[in-house]
């Protein structure tokens, strides 16, 4: 597979200096040549849906289910880390794994899974597209069309590589969410108390948004992403202990932005009572940092962050369906050559925006029950992801040992648990 | 399950076989079909055995020999089978069907791609079951749902299209899963009828493991010239997987512009030790073209051209050429250089063969030679090549000497990028 996605092909720069350099510097270079995978795909995860969940669970509960965000830290770096894993030893994709380990039939209901299960995501980025744009004014019918057809061209035309510093960079963004946390001095007290004596709720808005807080932090797509970019970057097992780094790093950064969104919508929204209907109401806890200015700094944030994932899901989930199949894929291919993987990429991102410019369809709660959906998904994939790493003749000597499998299982079966009571209520 | 082609020969999909019962005359169950063992040494492989999966997940194998008849439903044994029931082993050149060849990445050596295995496709030949084609396409991943008949005739109503098969022939088939089978010498394997730019493109296409299989099992010729196709970042990720030893051998064998290119893509410390590894005089042409930039007449030239003396003869010249040739990556100009190395003139390969074998270059060389200078950018070099309709570009230093010579090759690989 030539480029499996675009975020993963940073190339190291081609060497030009003469060949001597200081051990620092050389260890420098190589551990810069071995990140990326875990910080990307961190701080993709942030996304419409993201925001949107986080804001939602700081303004309708307030710091009531900050400290869960504690115990799903522990679970995404668990997870990611076996992602990573998985990718640095067997050197293939998680769907050629499931593909090859498990056989057609289980891969093609999977699929089918995954795919709604993205494209539920993908509507989500270009409602934030479209959320951002509104607090400028922007009409969905020309901002969705036009996200559209920007990812779409930037991606396929090539110059999505230089773009992607550009989306990285702008991810800046969210310290603004740090800082307004503690320009807005909030009551420390409070918020440990309400960190270390967790009061359980078990009302079924309750369950949800945890099951949204799952499913928006550990997303099914992240674990399909981060072992392609791992596999495509040609990361072996030596490289491990780096991506190791990269990827607790990444998920400890993309779970303490989470922590303040929270925190700073219970402090600024939750404490007058406001719910937020549009993004004009989660805008108001920037207030503190851009007073005035919020709305606008929100917008671009928000922007930035929507056009990023909607620029990756859609990509992802074709390689994705097309390595479980073993079709073409690639964006250097023609179209006659690999058919499937451009219908596929091109239908995730019309249906996408497409849907979104219905008249009226609400934005926040397509972004909210995306996330849902991944936290209700996320449990099968969990299985599959357990039953590989534990099979010797994938992993080798890397299997999980005794104590993560125990770790592992423990989180599955509160994810299924979760999972299963969610669906059942949301049915009922 | 049985299919009837244009021959009469019974055709199945070895899909349908796995999980049948597989019983003997008493009516004694010995466990169910889990995998066919096939013996990849011979033209047709032969089925030469059964894997039974048995309670809790145990496996054992048994003789293909014992088999009496391959029913609908279930698979009847000879008496005494329940006896001869063995442990799984294969012998060298034996693959499991289901756990090499099902659902894994395969070289379609016909079509130069890489597809993956839906299901495979036995037959009956001379009284023996063999392995004859692999279906790599919809309907045979359809059967594997279990959703082939109602698929088919709903697109069959809906559009009026009939679902092609799409099988390749078992001989045209390259299965890159097993060690056993890529242990080969290269020249037996399927691979070695493939051009090495197809080859570079299956093995981009290939996940890592198979990448290196496949890498790992071309000879040095071959896999350098598969090398110079490849992109920079399979580049890179084949030689880092590969012992140094090995990987320096490639890279002598490979351009020293095409090896120039690659060792810059590399970490200073690995580039280091292969340039190390490597023998001397490769490794001298190699330093030499890293110190010029990647974009300029000195990066793209090539230090393996061929240059005599003016008063060499047209015989002197055509002699080293036909010893030689081989080691040059440009033969078809053959640059005049004095005793101070200034380029003088060239003579070209159709004036060489048709001049007078004992006239001396000097008399039939072009004085006036096209040259870049080292530090001359793409655009200026492909103006040249493209206002003087060369191959080949000669690039001196200000003193005039000749110090490489840029292919039209390499220009094409700067500028190709642009065109998309």
């Amino acid at each position: 597979m030539n480029l499996r996605s675009p975020a993963t092909s940073h190339r190291t720069e081609p060497q030009k200096t003469p060949m001597s350099r200081q051990g620092y510097w050389r260890r420098l270079a190589l551990i810069l040549a071995v990140i990326g995978p875990g910080i990307i795909t961190s701080n993709v995860d942030n996304d419409a849906g993201g925001i949107t969940t986080y804001s939602l669970a700081g303004s309708e509960f307030g710091l009531r289910l900050l400290w869960i965000m504690l115990p799903i830290t522990g679970a995404l770096i668990l997870i990611q880390e076996m992602s990573a894993r998985m990718g640095v030893v067997s050197g293939k994709g998680l769907a050629a794994l499931i593909r090859e380990q498990f056989g057609a039939a289980v891969t093609f209901y999977l699929m089918i899974c995954i795919v709604l299960t993205n494209l539920a995501n993908t509507v989500a980025e270009f409602a934030g597209v479209v959320a951002s744009l509104e607090l400028f004014s922007v009409p969905r019918y020309y901002s969705a069309p036009l996200a559209a057809f920007l990812v779409w061209f930037l991606v396929l035309k090539g110059s999505y590589k230089t773009v992607e510093k550009v989306f990285l960079g702008a991810c800046v963004f969210y310290v603004a969410y740090i800082v307004s946390g503690f320009l807005a001095k909030p009551d420390w007290g409070a918020v440990s108390r309400e960190i270390l004596t967790p009061r359980p709720d078990f009302s079924t808005a309750a369950l949800t948004m945890v099951i949204g807080l799952v499913g928006t932090t550990i997303a099914p797509w992240m674990q399909f992403y981060l072992q392609a970019a791992v596999v495509d970057k040609g990361l072996t097992a030596k490289d491990y202990r780096i991506i190791r780094w990269d990827v607790i790093v990444g998920s400890v950064t993309v779970s303490l932005i989470a922590f303040f969104i929270i925190l700073v919508c219970a402090i600024t929204i939750h404490a007058h009572g406001i719910h937020i209907e549009s993004a004009k109401e989660a805008a108001l806890a920037l207030v503190p940092l851009a007073g005035k200015y919020a709305a606008d700094l929100f917008a671009l944030g928000l922007l930035n962050a929507s056009l990023f994932a909607a620029s990756i899901l859609p990509l992802s989930t074709a390689y994705t369906v097309c390595e479980a199949f073993g079709w073409e894929s690639s964006v250097d291919c023609k179209f006659e050559e690999a058919p499937q993987f451009y219908i596929l990429y091109s239908l995730m991102i019309v249906l996408g925006a497409g849907l979104v410019m219905i008249p009226n369809v609400p934005l926040i709660p397509i972004m909210y029950f995306s996330q849902v959906l991944n936290g209700v998904v996320l449990p099968i994939i969990l299985f599959f992801m357990i039953r590989l790493i534990n099979d010797p003749s994938v992993m080798g000597e890397h299997v999980n040992s005794r104590f993560s499998n125990i770790l592992t299982w423990v989180t599955a079966g509160v994810f299924s648990l979760l999972s299963i009571t969610t669906a059942v209520t949301l049915i009922w | 399950m049985k299919e009837s082609l244009n021959h009469n020969e019974p055709v199945w999909h070895f899909c349908d076989f796995l999980g049948h019962r597989v019983v003997d005359p008493q009516g004694h169950s010995l466990g169910r079909l889990f995998d066919l063992v096939a013996d990849l040494r011979e033209h047709d492989p032969p089925i030469t055995g059964l894997i039974l999966s048995g309670p809790r997940k145990s496996r054992q194998q048994l003789a293909w020999t014992w088999v009496e008849e391959v029913l609908p439903d279930e698979v009847k044994v000879r008496s005494g089978a329940l006896d001869s029931l063995s442990a799984v082993a294969t012998s060298p050149g034996e693959i499991l069907l289901r756990k090499g060849l099902l659902d894994k990445q395969i070289v379609d050596t016909g079509g130069a791609k890489v597809v993956r295995v839906n299901d495979l496709q036995l037959r009956q030949r001379n009284g023996h079951l063999v392995l004859s084609r692999v279906d790599v396409g919809t309907r045979g991943l359809l059967r594997r749902l279990g959703l082939l008949r109602v698929t088919a005739a709903l697109i069959q109503w809906l559009f009026g299209y009939t679902l092609p098969d799409n099988f390749i022939a078992w001989r045209l088939v390259q299965p890159v899963g097993s060690h056993d089978i890529l242990r080969l010498k290269f020249s037996q394997t399927r691979l070695a009828r493939l051009h090495p730019a197809d080859l570079a493109d299956i093995i981009e296409d290939l996940d890592q493991p198979e990448r290196d299989r496949v890498f790992r099992a071309l000879d040095i010729e071959v896999a350098a010239e598969v090398l110079e196709e490849a992109d920079p970042k399979v580049q890179v990720q084949l030689i880092q997987h590969m012992p140094a030893e090995k990987a320096s051998d490639v890279l002598e064998q490979m351009s020293p512009s095409e090896a120039t290119d690659l060792l810059q893509e590399l970490e200073e410390p690995h580039a280091q030790t292969l340039l190390e590894e490597m023998e001397p005089e490769a490794a001298q042409d190699v330093r030499c073209l890293l110190s010029h930039d990647e974009q300029t007449a000195g990066g793209m030239m090539t230090t393996s051209f061929f240059s005599q003396p003016p008063h060499a003869t047209v015989n002197q010249a055509l002699e080293i050429l036909r010893r030689e040739a081989s080691d040059f990556d440009v033969i078809y100009y053959i640059y005049v250089e004095d005793q101070q190395g200034q380029l003088v003139g060239a003579v070209n390969l159709r004036e060489l063969l048709t001049s007078d074998p004992q006239a001396p270059l000097e008399s039939i060389m072009v004085k006036r030679v096209v040259s870049a200078a080292l530090d001359d950018k793409q655009r200026d070099i492909a103006d040249l090549f493209v206002k003087y309709g060369l191959r080949a570009l000669p690039v001196v230093d200000k003193e005039g000497r000749i110090h490489g010579v840029i292919r039209f090759k390499s220009l094409l690989e700067a500028v190709a990028p642009h065109l998309r």
